[in-house]
């Protein structure tokens, strides 16, 4: 629709709004009394600061966590693509072929989620109570050796490289294949998930760790990579169940069949279990040895409406969608699961906000309007990079050995090509 | 035993998955309902084509696996908070959060003993003999030939129009087998 689409203008706007948001910082940081009394609320999370809640709360300092909720949302959906492509090399599966070129495309919107962070670094010694912690507290002298500026910055700076060169070469060779026809292509793509998966899961832990766990440096949680990555998928799952259902009707018509669609909707299931597993284990541990270095994490997360946040996660990120897409039947009904994939997204974007956002409202849940306006933006441009390149190359992987595979298997033969198919697969 | 021998079913041998599958749509459109197909190894599309619709032992897993919820919480509640209350950490008398791990577990227990025994029900199991096993032709269901049999006491079973059926839908060799 929009074909006056220009890139150079796009970031010559964003250039301008990073700088203006960078001056607004500069202004900011040089105020030291806004600082300490934020920072200590922010900390202790305790309501026994009543004086440092949102009325003190510099509008900066607001964006920047909006920001960074919406940009941790979004990135769970690039992860979630970008593992999707590595598992279905990793098991040569045939099912997924259709649908993998786009996931390679969302995947390769890693790089633009690089470009996107750039507030985020900017911004980092208003979003992050650690960076301007002075003296530091123990615990932050003892992981002084990750939490400490340079580190912050060369491991982002490294991270964004590693996922660039994987998403990259993973799409680069799945378009040559479109060409060639070249086997190889497969071999080479093979490779690249089987390092790749390595890649991922260290660089899906550091993001975790640095972007979003240590807004509390002194927590401790084994689990928070992989807690991460459980609600990332899960919403990518349902990202590319809609996906699917939009394109099977367009540029997909033809090699998207009912076995496609169950299939997302049973790892869609699957993820499900698989984020209230890792949330209950990382939950019920630190309940269980109720170790103050661990259990504050979560005392911050049960004053005032953040308890109802909570129970509402608890509820609408694992109960009912378990109960919902527990019959086999529903996966195929479009009628239960497009407003089951919408949750999805409200669920895991409530999840970001409930990790995030206690920092700086210790007394319950704000909504600013910097939350809309950040998920609009960051969308729109992800939204805008992704139909550019979806519109730029084939809408799924034409010549892969296994598409043949993808689009009969399951299906009856029709009575005219019946002789060759059938069966012994 | 000098019993005379009764009509069983029809077995009608064909060479080809296609065949079969073929076969068994016509089979289900003609509107039998005693019948089934044997075959080496799966064929996709066969339920399809057969008209079997999805397995009831779902239900029977559902009620196995809230069972053993509902047993491992109350179990727990009962021992820890009323039966025999005892502070153990600090923690409360009861919680859904220390009794969820066993109540996990029988849950899962009881689901797959649900899925075991639904199962069984539901395919009539175990069932000690079966008169098509008898027929030496049936020994290549497990190598290669596909067959379908259609009971006799089948509603629209007749010895002479049902043979002319599989005949037309390409069988290789029909027996009628005998009890």
């Amino acid at each position: 629709m929009h074909s006056n689409f220009n890139p150079i203008k796009t970031w010559l706007l964003a250039a301008v709004m990073v700088w203006f948001i960078h001056g607004t910082v500069s202004v900011n940081a040089a105020d030291p009394a806004a600082q300490p009394a934020v920072n200590a609320a922010a900390h202790a999370g305790a309501t026994d600061h009543p004086e440092a809640t949102k009325a003190s709360i510099p509008v900066i300092k607001q964006f920047a966590y909006s920001y960074l909720t919406a940009f941790m949302f979004y990135l769970s959906i690039c992860l979630g693509a970008l593992i999707l492509v590595i598992l279905h090399h990793l098991f040569d599966a045939g099912w997924s072929v259709p649908i993998r070129r786009f996931l390679e495309h969302i995947a390769f919107l890693l790089p633009v989620m690089g470009l996107l962070f750039l507030p985020i670094a900017l911004l980092a010694t208003q979003i992050y109570p650690w960076m301007t912690m002075n003296p530091p507290d123990h615990s932050l002298a003892a992981k002084s050796v990750l939490f400490n500026q340079p580190t912050f910055y060369v491991v982002a700076f490294v991270i964004f490289a590693l996922w660039t060169w994987l998403t990259w070469n993973l799409r680069r060779w799945s378009i040559k294949q479109d060409e060639t026809g070249d086997p190889k292509c497969t071999i080479m793509l093979r490779r690249y998930a089987a390092g790749g998966v390595w890649i991922f899961a260290l660089t899906l832990t550091f993001a975790a760790i640095y972007w979003m766990k240590s807004l509390q440096h002194q927590f401790f949680s084994t689990m928070y990579g992989v807690y991460y990555f459980a609600g990332s998928t899960w919403t990518t799952l349902a990202t590319c169940y809609l996906i699917t259902i939009a394109l099977s009707k367009g540029p997909l018509k033809g090699v998207i069949f009912k076995r496609q669609i169950y299939d997302i909707g049973v790892l869609l299931f699957a993820f499900t279990v698989f984020y209230a597993y890792i949330h209950f284990s990382q939950y019920f541990l630190i309940w269980n040895a109720a170790i103050p270095e661990e259990t504050f994490w979560y005392v911050l997360r049960e004053k005032g409406s953040w308890w109802d946040v909570g129970m509402i996660i608890l509820f609408g990120h694992f109960v009912v969608p378990f109960v919902t897409l527990l019959r086999i039947d529903v996966k195929l009904k479009l009628s239960i699961m497009f407003p089951v994939c919408v949750w999805v997204w409200c669920m895991h974007y409530l999840d970001m906000t409930f990790n995030i956002m206690p920092v700086l409202y210790p007394d319950g849940l704000h909504v600013t309007i910097w939350d809309p306006i950040c998920l609009a933006v960051i969308g729109y441009v992800l939204y805008r990079v992704f139909k550019k390149s979806f519109a730029a190359h084939a809408p799924y992987p034409i010549r892969d050995p296994r598409l043949k595979e993808a689009i009969t298997w399951h299906e009856e033969p029709d009575s005219t090509n019946v002789s060759n198919e059938g069966g012994a697969h | 035993m000098a019993e005379t021998p009764k009509p069983y079913a029809l077995l009608a041998e064909f060479d080809t998955p296609a065949a079969v599958m073929n076969a068994a749509r016509s089979v289900r459109l003609a509107g039998f309902r005693r019948w089934d197909v044997h075959s080496p190894f799966p064929i996709h599309g066969m339920d399809g084509a057969m008209g079997i619709k999805n397995s009831k032992v779902g239900y029977f897993s559902f009620i196995g696996g809230v069972t053993g919820l509902t047993i491992g919480m109350s179990m727990i509640w009962f021992m820890n908070e009323y039966d025999y209350p005892l502070v153990v950490g600090g923690k409360p008398l009861f919680s859904p959060l220390f009794a969820f791990p066993v109540s996990y577990e029988l849950t899962i227990l009881l689901a797959s003993f649900g899925t075991l025994l639904g199962m069984c029900y539901l395919n009539r199991l175990p069932k000690l003999y079966n008169p098509i096993l008898k027929n030496q032709r049936f020994a290549r269901a497990s190598d290669d030939r596909f067959f379908i049999v259609i009971e006799a006491s089948d509603p629209k079973f007749s010895a002479t129009e049902t043979r002319k059926l599989l005949e037309s839908l390409g069988s290789s060799g029909i027996e009628m087998v005998e009890d």
